[in-house]
């Protein structure tokens, strides 16, 4: 028996549409189908300046937007020529890092709901509060920032950010623990994911599999550390790994990040240096090609624009982590009960906007 | 004066006044037809039919007692909620009691909603589903006592010791839902209720296997299958207390029996969206939710009856108080872990069922066994 | 303490960053121009860690088997089809995690017949990628397992990122 668990389901998180064949309650087999939020945004992108392009990358992912704009601003830096002030640099890490927290702890409430824990939504939601309010604070708005510059940031870090945001990050390893507690402390949580949704590591690799779900199957690769941009190479952190490769690994992975994401806001907020924050940019790009690659939350996130010579680009082109991580999904699923798809799916932690683009 | 002296009383002085009135009222009419008259007068003021008029009316005191505690039941539930989940939880319809309308406000809403049935369900079915989920329910509720004389009784004679077999009745009449619940699944010709449906009649049919032989371990203590003698029994010790084993499995298998959050597979709304409710709207759905929680009162009504000791509890009370206030408990236990705990698999809450709560209840049986023979009860 | 005990870490953890056997760049190009030689052509250093060649589109299954096979490029990132004047381009980003390196690979397909060889047998992620290339631009992956549209509706006529699509209609 063929079930769409989709397009409209509380299982998906947004819109598309995962099929899976039945038998009793096992499933046998599963295609994912996305493509209901399709918008166009490369289309878009390529009628817009450079600059009206901040707003849309913003569009791509609803839980982590900040990251798709600072990647796009990386990209037509890397396209331009153009190079960023420390300072800048300094304020992009803390602020991707912000919302890096931000995403899991959205994550970790979404993926609480999927396993029946209401409890777990409603807290987490109510922490990732703390750091939306950060970055409001810092760019003005609350989930599509609009914040980065192409050579820059849009402003300075308003009176007493570093102050709150080394709060933010007490607060937030405390509560870390209590989650710890709450999550692992429950035989039914770890009966539920423990095992579930394994993934061997050469399938990972071989699919494209990027971010949390990689680094769970014990691969050792994360962007920052790998190909560091921004000022990555200067801040100390370890990523996350654990080689189990299931549900629990990919839970356990996400917590240890939230710690590290911690400890990157604190250095970047000690040794942001003094001066300026933005330096303009040139109206019009060159002829060429430019490239950025950033760590996504949800995997490895990456542009690719071709410049013509005018202030429009000719051709972008963005790279979804989920997109390709979800075409793995039957190799998760197959052999798992029906009620393994939400804690496997949710494990892998679908951003549509930025899947269908 | 037990429930049922109560009513009698309560209709024959109704009826009294009324006759008054009546015969009266013959006075002036001619003869053949006054003696017609006077003929009705007698019937109703006969025995028989003041006691049938008399359980009818206990019957109403009864459901409209359960209706009010699951109205209550609702608004602790939701505030219960609120407290764990750092919101208010129902606030401002009723504000000056603590938003206890809000269900009253609920179910009008549910009342003037549209009732859609599916073009390609199986009309007989989709109706008789909450029909005999509500009315199996109901009917469970008949024979759980409140107090000491607060019963449905059926007359005065058999009123020293109420129903016969009571708990037998009732934990009939609670095993009877799975069925409507498959009907309701299979009629509403969709797939996740389908899967609902099943999910439910496997789980519900597995913990019943357990629930019963921890009810039995009772059964054995107390020496009769009626729930006045099985609280009269427990007048000096609760059966909680030697039978703690079995009392656990017991709320555990009745968390399972009313499908509460970590057993609530078949309504599992993550995967099977609303499970075997999905197609079931306006006051179809507001019964399914209504019964749901008036399970949990009748599930905590129960545990109450069976192992904490009834209405026994300090004088300073009367009887159903205690009653209610242990059947709360009992609630507020379940929702507890309702609220905190994830839900299991389907293939896990069998394996809970199977492996894990059928060898404590036979071990509850296998102690209460034991402590019989000593002679302690 | 108990939480750090708990906690995962890289240590003990194999290392994907490669230690002795470094492939350099220049190694990377050699290694290329010598198994391909007449059809690798613009090899460039963009900045460290990044390159990109140009590859004809006859050699291009066989260059990828090769460069996951013997160069370590496990990991293809992203393909994106570009329209220029004339002609197709289809750019793979292929990275190799061992050796810190990402390629980006260039083939060229003619506008009148825009097809390339799928190398979704090569990397397992590239299948949903190429789909989409397909989908978007049109172009015609030879061998892949299921070339279907899978962002827009199946009966879609148009591939809507070429420059000539206009929309609306």
């Amino acid at each position: 028996m063929w079930i769409n668990m989709g397009p409209q389901h509380p299982m998906t998180h947004g819109l598309w549409n995962l099929r899976v064949k039945v038998d009793g309650e096992t499933i046998v087999d599963a295609q994912p189908e996305v493509g209901y939020l399709h918008r166009g945004i490369e289309k878009i992108c390529e009628g817009r300046t450079y600059t009206q392009i901040i707003p849309i990358t913003d569009r791509l992912c609803y839980g982590s937007s900040l990251t798709w704009s600072h990647l796009y601003c990386l990209t037509a830096e890397d396209l331009m020529g153009v190079e960023v002030p420390e300072r800048a640099e300094y304020i992009r890490v803390a602020a991707i890092e912000m919302q890096r927290i931000a995403s899991h702890l959205m994550w970790l409430a979404a993926y609480a709901t999927d396993l029946g824990l209401m409890l777990g939504f409603l807290h987490a939601m109510r922490d990732r509060e703390v750091f939306i309010d950060l970055l409001q604070a810092l760019s003005g708005s609350r989930l599509t920032y609009n914040y980065p510059r192409i050579g820059g940031v849009a402003h300075d870090i308003p009176p007493n950010f570093e102050r709150d945001s080394l709060r933010a990050c007490a607060y937030i390893e405390n509560r870390l623990r209590e989650y710890e507690d709450l999550y692992e402390g429950s035989r039914v949580f770890m009966m539920r994911n423990v095992g579930v949704g394994l993934l061997k590591k050469e399938d990972a690799i071989n699919l494209g599999v990027t971010g949390p779900p990689l680094r769970a199957c014990g691969v050792n690769y994360d962007l920052r550390k790998e190909m560091p941009y921004s000022v990555y190479p200067e801040i100390d952190f370890q990523p996350a790994v654990h080689p189990a490769g299931d549900c629990y690994a990919r839970y356990r992975v996400r917590m240890d990040e939230m710690y590290e994401s911690c400890k990157i806001i604190r250095q970047a907020i000690q040794k942001m240096p003094k001066g300026k924050w933005r330096v303009v940019a040139p109206r019009n790009a060159p002829v060429g090609t430019g490239m950025g690659r950033v760590e996504d939350p949800r995997g490895e996130g990456m542009m690719y624009i071709v410049g013509d010579g005018t202030d429009k680009p000719y051709r972008m082109k963005v790279r979804s982590p989920i997109f390709v991580t979800v075409s793995a999904a039957p190799r998760m699923l197959i052999g798992y009960k029906v009620a393994d798809v939400v804690a496997i799916m949710g494990g892998l932690d679908m951003c549509i906007g930025e899947t269908d683009r | 004066m037990n429930l049922f002296d109560f009513c009698y009383g309560i209709i024959h002085w109704l009826v009294d006044l009324i006759n008054n009135i009546w015969y009266w009222l013959g006075d002036f009419l001619p003869w053949w037809f006054g003696d017609f008259f006077t003929a009705v007068g007698d019937f109703a003021a006969s025995h028989g039919h003041i006691a049938v008029m008399a359980i009818l009316l206990e019957v109403i005191i009864i459901i409209a007692i359960a209706l009010i505690n699951v109205l209550n039941f609702i608004w602790l539930d939701r505030k219960f909620m609120g407290r764990m989940f750092d919101f208010y939880g129902p606030y401002y319809v009723g504000y000056k009691i603590g938003g206890w309308l809000q269900n009253l406000a609920d179910g009008i809403k549910l009342f003037v909603k549209e009732i859609i049935t599916p073009a390609k369900a199986d009309k007989v079915g989709f109706l008789l589903g909450p029909v005999i989920y509500v009315g199996s329910s109901f009917l469970a509720l008949a024979t759980i006592p409140l107090g000491r004389q607060f019963y449905v009784g059926t007359n005065t004679d058999l009123a020293s010791t109420g129903v016969g077999a009571s708990a037998l009745i009732a934990f009939a009449f609670f095993a009877i839902a799975p069925f409507s619940i498959l009907i309701a699944g299979w009629s509403s010709n969709n797939k996740y209720t389908l899967i609902g449906g099943m999910r439910s009649a496997a789980q519900m049919m597995s913990y019943e296997i357990p629930m019963l032989l921890t009810v039995a371990s009772v059964f054995l203590l107390a020496g009769s299958f009626g729930f006045m003698d099985i609280v009269a029994a427990q007048h000096d010790i609760w059966f909680g207390i030697p039978l703690f084993i079995g009392l656990v499995t017991f709320i555990v298998c009745l968390a399972a029996e009313v499908e509460i959050q970590p057993f609530d597979l078949p309504e599992a709304e993550a995967e099977l969206v609303e499970g075997w409710t999905t197609e079931y709207c306006g006051m179809r759905f507001g019964l399914f939710m209504m019964t749901g929680y008036l399970r949990g009162y009748i599930g905590g009504a129960l545990a109450t009856a069976l192992f904490l000791g009834g209405w026994h509890g300090p004088a300073f009370l009367p009887d159903p108080i205690w009653f209610l206030i242990k059947a709360y408990t009992v609630f507020v236990l379940i929702e507890w872990a309702r609220w905190s705990l994830p839900r299991v698999r389907v293939d896990q809450i069998l394996d809970i069922g199977w492996k894990r709560l059928l060898p404590l209840a036979i071990l509850n049986l296998m102690i209460a066994v034991a402590v019989k023979s000593m002679g302690w009860f | 303490m108990e939480e750090r005990g708990k906690r995962s870490s890289a240590e003990g953890m194999e290392s994907a960053v490669g230690g002795a056997d470094d492939v350099s760049e220049e190694k990377v190009f050699r290694a290329l121009l010598d198994s391909f030689p007449a059809t690798v052509t613009d090899f460039k250093k963009l900045r460290a860690g990044v390159l990109r060649a140009r590859i004809d589109r006859r050699d291009l299954h066989g260059a990828c088997v090769f460069l996951r096979d013997s160069l370590g490029f496990e990991h293809i990132s992203m393909i994106s089809a570009v329209e220029y004047e004339g002609r197709f381009e289809v750019v793979y980003h292929v990275a190799s995690w061992k050796h810190r390196l990402l390629l980006e690979l260039i083939t060229t397909t003619p506008k009148d017949d825009p097809s390339v060889d799928s190398v979704s047998s090569v990397w397992g992620g590239a299948n949903w990628q190429e789909r989409e290339a397909y989908d978007l631009m049109g172009i015609r992956f030879n061998n892949h397992p299921k070339l279907e549209r899978i962002l827009l509706p199946k009966d879609y006529l148009y591939h809507p990122l070429r420059k000539d699509f206009k929309g609306g209609d």
